[in-house]
Order: C-alpha cells, then sequence, then structure tokens
C-alpha cells in the first residue's frame, strides 16, 4: 500500500534571496531518485519537510514545463520556514506531493486570461504564468496584476524584468504606497483591478493574502466575470495532505484535496472560505 | 447461533490469543479502556462504554509515522498477527465503519491508493470485531437517535449476547461466518434461549430515554449556520477539547517531529478543532479564531458536513461527551436546542 505519509528526498540546487530584508527566499530542488519526478499542474502544492522540525504545505512555484527542478518560495515567518531559510545549497529536504487539484488550464485553452496575484502568494502564478507562456500559442490574450506593499517585496524579479519587455502579455504591477522611484502602479490590488480595462468574457485567477481574495472577488463580479469564471487559491494549516487530519476542513470540503483551486461558484457554498 | 458456557471463556479467549492479538475492556485505575489482554482474567465485561473509545486501538493518541537516521526512513514494523476485538459496543463498532470511510480513501478523488492511510488500514482491515449486545443501557446512551440500538448489528463480525450463563454468538459478516464455522466445541442454540434473547433486548431498549428524531438536524443545521444561536450554544463551552478525545468518531490530527540531529521520528497525535491554535497560521492569520466558531465547526461536522460526503451523522450516540464535559455542555440537549430553533 502507498504510504502519503513518507516524503522523498531533493536536493538544494540554488537558493535566491528575493527581498532585501532577507524573508523571502526561493528554492530550486532538483531530484535525488528519477523515480520520485511527478507529473502536476499549476496550482498544486507539496509538503515540505525539514526532519525533525516538522513540515509546512507551499504551493509548487516552477511550471511543470521546467521538468528538472521543482520551485517553492518561501516567508520566514514561523519555525518550519526558519530551517528552510537556513538551509543551504546541496542540503537535502523532503517532498511529500504533488497534492491538491490545480487551475483548469484545459478551459483556459485558446481563451483570454487574467492573473491576479498578491505578495509571495505569487508562487502557483508563477506556475501558471510559465506554463501559458511555454504553450503560448494555447492561449488567448494574457493580463497581469501583480501587486506588493513595497517595490522590494515583489519575488521573481529578473523574471517581471523579462516578462515586462514581452509583447504577448500585459503586466500591472502595483505597490500599496507611494515610493519615490516608483512610476509603476499604486493601490491596492482590488481598487487596481477596478481601474485596469479587461475584457470579462476571460478566465481569471486569484491569489493573494486572505485579506486580498476577499475583496478582489466582488470587485470581478462587478466588472462582470460569472462566479463559474473566477478561480482562487485558499489556503490553512494543512498537515498531511490528503484529507484525514481535518485542519483544513471548511463546510463538507477539504482544501488539501477538494482545493486548493476553487471557483467562486463553489467558494460561494463553502461556509468559512473566506 | 451457537453459545459458549460462561466458565469456558477463559478457555474461548486463550484459543483466539492464538490467531489474534486480542483487545478487549478492561479497568485501568480509575479509568476504563480497551487494551491488549493478557488472559481473559483482565477483561471486565460488565463495561458498558468505556472511557475512552476503542477508536485508539487503531488510531492511537500518538502514533510513530516514522523514524528517520542518516541512512533514510523507516516505518515502525507492525505486529503480525492481526486484532480481535471482545466486547465492543454498537456505538464504537459503527464508530470504526465510519472512520473507515474517512481513513480508508477520499472516495471522490482519483488515484485512490495515494489517499489510503496505511497505518489505519493495517491494523483495521484484518481486524476481527466480537459486538457484545448491551443488556442494561446507560441513561446517557442515546445510539436510538443516530440509527443504532443496543442489540443492533451493523459493524459486527459476531454479535453476542450475554445470558446468565452463557455467551450466545451470531455470525453477522463474512469474516464471522468464516471463524464460528471452524468453532467446533460450542453448542448450538435452543428456541427456548432465542426467546430470551428476544426478551433481554426488549428490556434493553425500553432502558433508552425516548428517541429523537434527528431527520431534519441536516437542513437545519444548515440553515442557522449564520444564526446568533451558536454563541448561545457555544457561551459556557470552555473549549478543552475533552469531547473530541473521548469521541469514537473525532479523527482530527497534529502532525509533529521529535528529534536531534539526524535521528528522530514524525508522530501523529489526537488534535481538537476545539483548540484555538488547531487552524492558526504561522502569520498569526486563524480563521477560526473564536470560541464561538470552533464549537460550530465540531457540531456542524457531526451533523452535516460529514453527512453530506458520507450520508450519516458523524455521531453514535455513545454519550462519552455528555459524561466528560466538565461544564455540562450536553450535546443531546445542543441538538434539541438547533431542532427547535426558529429563525
Amino acid at each position: 500500500m502507498k504510504n502519503t505519509y513518507i516524503p522523498f528526498q531533493m536536493k538544494v540546487k540554488k537558493i535566491y534571496t528575493e527581498s532585501p530584508d532577507r524573508t523571502l527566499k526561493t528554492f530550486d530542488l532538483s531530484y535525488i531518485n528519477e523515480e520520485d519526478k511527478f507529473d502536476f499542474l499549476p496550482g498544486q502544492f507539496c509538503e515540505f519537510s525539514i526532519l525533525g522540525k516538522g513540515e509546512s504545505p507551499f504551493g509548487i512555484a516552477s511550471s511543470p514545463t521546467e521538468e528538472d527542478i521543482l520551485k517553492f518560495t518561501v516567508n520566514r515567518t514561523g519555525s518550519v520556514t526558519n530551517e528552510i531559510h537556513y538551509l543551504q545549497e546541496g542540503d537535502i529536504v523532503g517532498i511529500r506531493g504533488p497534492l491538491g487539484n490545480w487551475y483548469p488550464v484545459e478551459k483556459f485553452k485558446g481563451q483570454d486570461v487574467v492573473i491576479i496575484g498578491g505578495g509571495f502568494a505569487f508562487t502557483t502564478l508563477r506556475s501558471l504564468l510559465v506554463y501559458m507562456l511555454e504553450n503560448r500559442k494555447d492561449y488567448g490574450k494574457i493580463t497581469v496584476i501583480y501587486g506588493a506593499r513595497n517595490p522590494d517585496l515583489f519575488i521573481y524579479k529578473d523574471e517581471i524584468k523579462e516578462w515586462e519587455k514581452r509583447d504577448d502579455l500585459t503586466l500591472h504591477l502595483t505597490i500599496d504606497n507611494p515610493v519615490k522611484g516608483w512610476n509603476k502602479l499604486t493601490g491596492f490590488v482590488p481598487t487596481v483591478t477596478k481601474e485596469v480595462s479587461f475584457d470579462p468574457t476571460s478566465w481569471c485567477v486569484v491569489c493573494g493574502p486572505p485579506i486580498m481574495i476577499k475583496y478582489t472577488l466582488p470587485v470581478l463580479t462587478e466588472i462582470g466575470f460569472p462566479d463559474e469564471k473566477i478561480y482562487t487559491s485558499l489556503e490553512r494549516r494543512m498537515k498531511c495532505g490528503i484529507g484525514k487530519c481535518g485542519r483544513c476542513n471548511i463546510g463538507s470540503k477539504y482544501i488539501c484535496i477538494d482545493g486548493p483551486v476553487f471557483s467562486y461558484e463553489e467558494i460561494k457554498k463553502i461556509p468559512e472560505a473566506l | 447461533m451457537i453459545k459458549i458456557k460462561k466458565s469456558e471463556f477463559s478457555e474461548f479467549i486463550k484459543n483466539l490469543q492464538k490467531n489474534y492479538s486480542v483487545f478487549a475492556p478492561v479497568t485501568d485505575g480509575k479509568a476504563t479502556a480497551f487494551k491488549k489482554i493478557k488472559s481473559a482474567d483482565d477483561i471486565n465485561n460488565k463495561i458498558l462504554n468505556t472511557k475512552r473509545s476503542p477508536k485508539e486501538i487503531f488510531f492511537p493518541q500518538s502514533e510513530v509515522l516514522f523514524q528517520y537516521t542518516e541512512r533514510g526512513m523507516e516505518v515502525p514494523k507492525r505486529e503480525e498477527k492481526p486484532f480481535a476485538i471482545w466486547g465492543m459496543r454498537n456505538c464504537d463498532t459503527k464508530s470504526l465503519l465510519m472512520l473507515d470511510n474517512v481513513f480508508g480513501e477520499a472516495h471522490q478523488m482519483p488515484k485512490k491508493d495515494m489517499y489510503k492511510d496505511p497505518y489505519w488500514k493495517e491494523k483495521y482491515d484484518n481486524c476481527l470485531v466480537f459486538n457484545l449486545a448491551c443488556n442494561e443501557p446507560l441513561s446517557t446512551c442515546f445510539c436510538n437517535w443516530f440509527g443504532g440500538g443496543p442489540f443492533d448489528k451493523t459493524g459486527s463480525d459476531i454479535f453476542v449476547v450475554e445470558t446468565d450463563d452463557s455467551y450466545i454468538f451470531e455470525a453477522v459478516s463474512d469474516k464471522g461466518k468464516k471463524f464460528l464455522k471452524e468453532f467446533k466445541t460450542a453448542e448450538e442454540i435452543s428456541d427456548k434461549e432465542i426467546k430470551k434473547i428476544e426478551k433481554l433486548k426488549e428490556t434493553a431498549e425500553s432502558y433508552l430515554a425516548e428517541k429523537q428524531d434527528v431527520s431534519s438536524l441536516f437542513s437545519k443545521t444548515k440553515e442557522i449556520w449564520d444564526e446568533p444561536i451558536w454563541d448561545e450554544i457555544a457561551a459556557k463551552c470552555v473549549n478543552c477539547g475533552a469531547c473530541a478525545f473521548v469521541c469514537p468518531t473525532c479523527h482530527c490530527f497534529d502532525v509533529s517531529d521529535e528529534g536531534k540531529g539526524n535521528k528522530g521520528k514524525r508522530i501523529r497525535l489526537w488534535d481538537s478543532c476545539m483548540f484555538a491554535i488547531f487552524t492558526k497560521e504561522a502569520s498569526g492569520h486563524n480563521p477560526r479564531s473564536q470560541s464561538t466558531q470552533r464549537v460550530r465547526q465540531r457540531v456542524m461536522h457531526k451533523y452535516n458536513y460529514f453527512m453530506d460526503n458520507y450520508d450519516e451523522h458523524l455521531c453514535t450516540g455513545c454519550g462519552r461527551c455528555v459524561v466528560v464535559c466538565p461544564v455540562n455542555l450536553d450535546i443531546r440537549e445542543v441538538i434539541k436546542k438547533i431542532l427547535d430553533y426558529k429563525k
């Protein structure tokens, strides 16, 4: 019988410090055993283990098209994330996954897609964006709204520069409050979403801190997006990742198996979802 | 149906132990629980509801998921003999079926195998359950509200009725039939004894308090989700979690590491949605920070959410939570209050 509680080992291949205050780091992990390699789709997550310290759930930030690595961006905030931040290149970590469901990329085919993200939750959105850019001809217009508290707290800054250069992608970057030298948008994500014009026949994916999601979804309704075309990713303090431990139970759903990706239509039926 | 004399009980248990690790209700200091027994002398058949439920046989309060060293990870070796549980009551037998829904697989998911809980499955799948009829139910028993009863056989492999001088066995499942077939020393029972069982059943049922119709509990709980009734229900709850720990159907757990350097283990431990820390995230964000939200979660999970997934309530009416609650928050009163609530 398969034992999904046992992590497999991966090696830390490369570490990127994302923010000058060092609270955000990205880890590229490489497989040690070929047979551990798994297929996944953007939006799925893994449990990241530091043996002796515990494990925490993180959305997979790499795209399925980046075959040899798994990428995770980790905000240093608790005991496990602290230990993850202490890792050095070459260290061994434990991974369980892929867990949960994914953004409905099949439904997006041939359609316009709007991606709205906030802060360091841009991880699975990066996975989605890179995946769609790698398969660019399969999708229509791609629009991205990405907000952070201040310019330092955007993750994947080098890639953002590359994305800005592309003419097959519209990128709106925004920060909460004005900062000297910032010549892009200023304002919270829900407000900026209201200001940017896009076609409400697009599909929409929202991921960010709970407060951002809560206030962005109604804005999308206001613009005219139907509930079943708005998707978001929820998070709880998931432990087992396979619908047993009960920590991520909301209504009759378990975020770890029925989610983390839900449509706004589904979310409206789940008590306590937002 | 066959019977064994009470004088032969020790011998029966001894024989059972040849092929099974036998668990049974025992008195352990002031508490009572299901434990692995050495001999029939350890068993206390007078205990109706053990203080701790037998879920711990399959899902112990703490369980090592694996040990690790610099050489890798290893799952602890399990006992080779399958488990036989003697003296389980209907409320507990039924709870195991419910837990098997949760730990067995995620029915709605593809790739079912990855959602099986091997720790539960290894112990539960081969076990043999002797379900003992309750001749004298307690004042806290309300199994009849949830389709159970002192003589209900649901979930048992072998159903056992205790009479003055004997134990009468009836095979219920295929596993139970196979077991009884190989049983050579027992006697067949007479019509007189069948009548006696009928009488015992009637008497037992008369002990139970009046049955509450809970058929509208599912829809009612859904209706009142946003109502102030929850503040009223939760007002005296101190969030101690005792109800969840003694509950035969509560199954939430925490996963925690114990270790230093390259050596240690990963353990799972019972947890409860009654605790504020249960949902508290590292960022400080807590989606269920209020006591009222947590009490609602427990009640809703039992009488609404589980029903939505598995078509039954996650409660067997064993009454343990009624007994242990330090502030006398009686779940039967909560259910009645919900059913009577007018918006």
